[in-house]
């Protein structure tokens, strides 16, 4: 997850090369350790350090990872010759390594040669049968050719054993959801919710799940579970706010017919009513009246 | 005196002899001279303060030191070309990760709605097959495979013997070079049981426990140097010997004690849905927001 300092921080560096002013090397570096996915300027600016020999020099033994990473992101903007360029580079300077056959094979996916890619791959988990990597970039494949149950098995063979590999669960969450299987996809994120009980997104997302699913159990659920993101951002996620308020409506109609047991104060909705008003004031007074008649319409339901 | 007896030669006696005495002189001499050993001598204490030359500084304790680190590094650097690339296998791995999930249930059940933490409790602890369930009659296979796997054994003795051979050798260089003479001074006062340990080398009885020899110096350096190696070489380095005597007397039983230590521990664990309280803290959240 990238916090928004740093954030803020690429985005300065990112203008700052883009007007030629230099630090393009501290951009890169800033890219590779958040894991941030900007394929079109890391080629742009990885090129230009790459190619000019007295810049290359000056980087020494950083020059090879800085050759793989504008080999993935030649990759992701289809540059296949460059990309092929840069892996023959890293090929000759280490003959015998799994990185770069791990390149091969991404490689090999990008030009959509499916079975010599998964062929690689397979020859590569024989050697180490506990290689991660390896394993989450056959799932990947599978993904990339439309196979979903394949990724599926893949992935819950790969959580089998690895099972404390939170950025697979929240893959196969993902996966579950565009399959519309959300009661998976809510045991995922209770994984998530277990390893990293802190993290307000993975509240969000299992929120939505549980809204999603419906019932009023999980409504009532998912109420809580708007209210603990509200808790952990400090009442700053519009779309935790909003979701407290279609949960409230929707528990008051399925239970407009019994008792109502209120134990759920009416309090927190008209809270989140009036922080949301407050904020689109603030940032969109444009579309208040918009907000307005939208919440009245949930309101007058409740 | 035992090595009086063991050579027979009379001048290399003589020398040695001559080696105590002139320390001595020296020592006592500096020490007439301190003023505080007038102080001393009017209170009438029986510790006499020591002045050591700074050549003793000088020559033993920086040199001993610089020479610990070196090695240190040059070990590092050997066990790191030595490392052969381990396979791990596959039932320790899962298991580890199996006891890293159990954790993250137990540290975090009250986060998940209290159906979903009773299903996982259940399939974790259930008697046929559950994840942490381990029959007893596999418990006592771990030591014996440990043993008998060749691989495992080779690789215990590869890094055994890159921590006793440096160890020894060094070891035995500090007692031929640096003995015989008080290296240093502990700045607080110990019993006379310590004598033994620490004033190894040298023979009067009379010296303040305080003052040791370069021996205990040398023990000083081994189990201190272990936070300087791990700023100059990074985390993760062949020079952490203590750790390691501490791995070897808990060898073998790792993981499937864990496993039923984490079993106890998921079974004792009360799940309180903090849910309810978080919708009472986001309204509070919220009045103050809105204000």
């Amino acid at each position: 997850m990238v916090t928004k300092s740093e954030e803020d921080q690429l985005n300065r560096l990112e203008a700052q090369v883009d007007n030629a002013g230099g630090g393009a090397w501290e951009y890169l570096c800033l890219v590779r350790k958040l894991k941030v996915r900007r394929p079109d300027k890391v080629l742009k600016h990885g090129l230009a350090i790459l190619n000019d020999s007295k810049k290359r020099s000056a980087l020494g033994t950083e020059e090879w990872t800085l050759c793989e990473q504008v080999a993935v992101a030649a990759m992701d903007c289809q540059s296949l010759d460059v990309a092929k360029d840069c892996i023959k580079v890293l090929r000759k300077r280490f003959p015998d390594s799994k990185r770069v056959g791990k390149l091969e094979g991404m490689l090999l996916e990008a030009k959509g040669l499916w079975a010599e890619a998964e062929k690689a791959y397979s020859s590569f988990l024989e050697d180490n049968p506990f290689d991660q990597v390896i394993h989450k970039r056959r799932v990947a494949l599978a993904k990339a050719q439309g196979n979903i149950t394949t990724a599926i098995e893949c992935l819950n063979k790969y959580l089998d054993t690895f099972m404390a590999d939170h950025d697979a669960w929240r893959e196969l969450a993902e996966i579950y959801i565009s399959l519309q299987m959300y009661k998976q996809a809510a045991f995922c994120y209770e994984e998530l919710i277990l390893s990293q009980p802190t993290n307000p997104l993975h509240h969000l997302a299992y929120a939505d799940v549980l809204y999603t699913i419906g019932g009023l159990e999980n409504l009532q659920a998912a109420k809580k579970y708007y209210a603990s993101t509200i808790n952990l951002t400090g009442g700053k996620n519009r779309r935790a706010l909003f979701g407290v308020c279609l949960c409230t409506s929707a528990i008051g109609q399925l239970s407009k017919g019994r008792n109502k047991e209120d134990k759920d104060s009416p309090e927190l909705q008209l809270l989140a009513v009036a922080a949301l008003e407050k904020d689109y004031k603030q940032r969109a007074p444009g579309k208040l009246p918009l907000l307005t008649s939208a919440l009245k319409s949930l309101r007058v339901s409740s | 005196m035992d090595k009086f007896r063991d050579c027979g030669d009379i001048k290399k006696d003589l020398r040695y002899l001559y080696t105590v005495q002139f320390w001595v002189f020296l020592v006592s001499r500096n020490a007439n001279r301190g003023e505080r050993k007038s102080r001393e001598r009017e209170r009438g204490a029986m510790a006499e303060d020591l002045v050591l030359d700074t050549a003793i500084r000088d020559w033993v304790l920086i040199p001993l030191s610089v020479v610990m680190v070196l090695i240190g590094v040059l070990r590092y650097f050997v066990s790191k070309l030595m490392r052969s690339a381990q396979i791990p296998d596959a039932k320790l791995v899962k298991e580890g990760q199996v006891i890293v999930r159990a954790r993250n249930l137990r540290a975090a059940a009250n986060f998940i709605p209290p159906k979903s933490f009773r299903a996982r409790r259940l399939y974790y602890s259930n008697e046929e097959n559950g994840l942490l369930y381990v029959p007893k009659g596999q418990a006592p296979n771990a030591q014996a495979q440990m043993f008998s796997d060749p691989n495992m054994a080779m690789d215990m003795m590869k890094k055994n013997l890159s921590m006793i051979i440096p160890q020894t050798l060094t070891f035995a260089w500090v007692n031929f070079f640096f003995s015989g003479f008080v290296a240093a001074k502990i700045p607080f006062p110990l019993t006379q049981r310590f004598r033994a340990m620490l004033q190894n080398g040298i023979d009067l009885s009379t010296v303040d426990v305080s003052y040791v020899s370069s021996r205990s110096w040398y023990f000083l350096n081994l189990f201190g140097l272990r936070g300087l190696f791990s700023i100059i070489l990074g985390e993760e380095n062949a020079t952490d010997d203590t750790q390691r005597m501490m791995q070897m007397t808990g060898f073998g039983f790792d993981p499937t004690k864990s496993l039923g230590a984490e079993k106890d521990g998921l079974d004792i664990v009360q799940h309180d849905w903090t849910m309810p309280k978080f919708e009472r803290r986001a309204e509070a959240v919220l009045r103050k927001l809105v204000r």
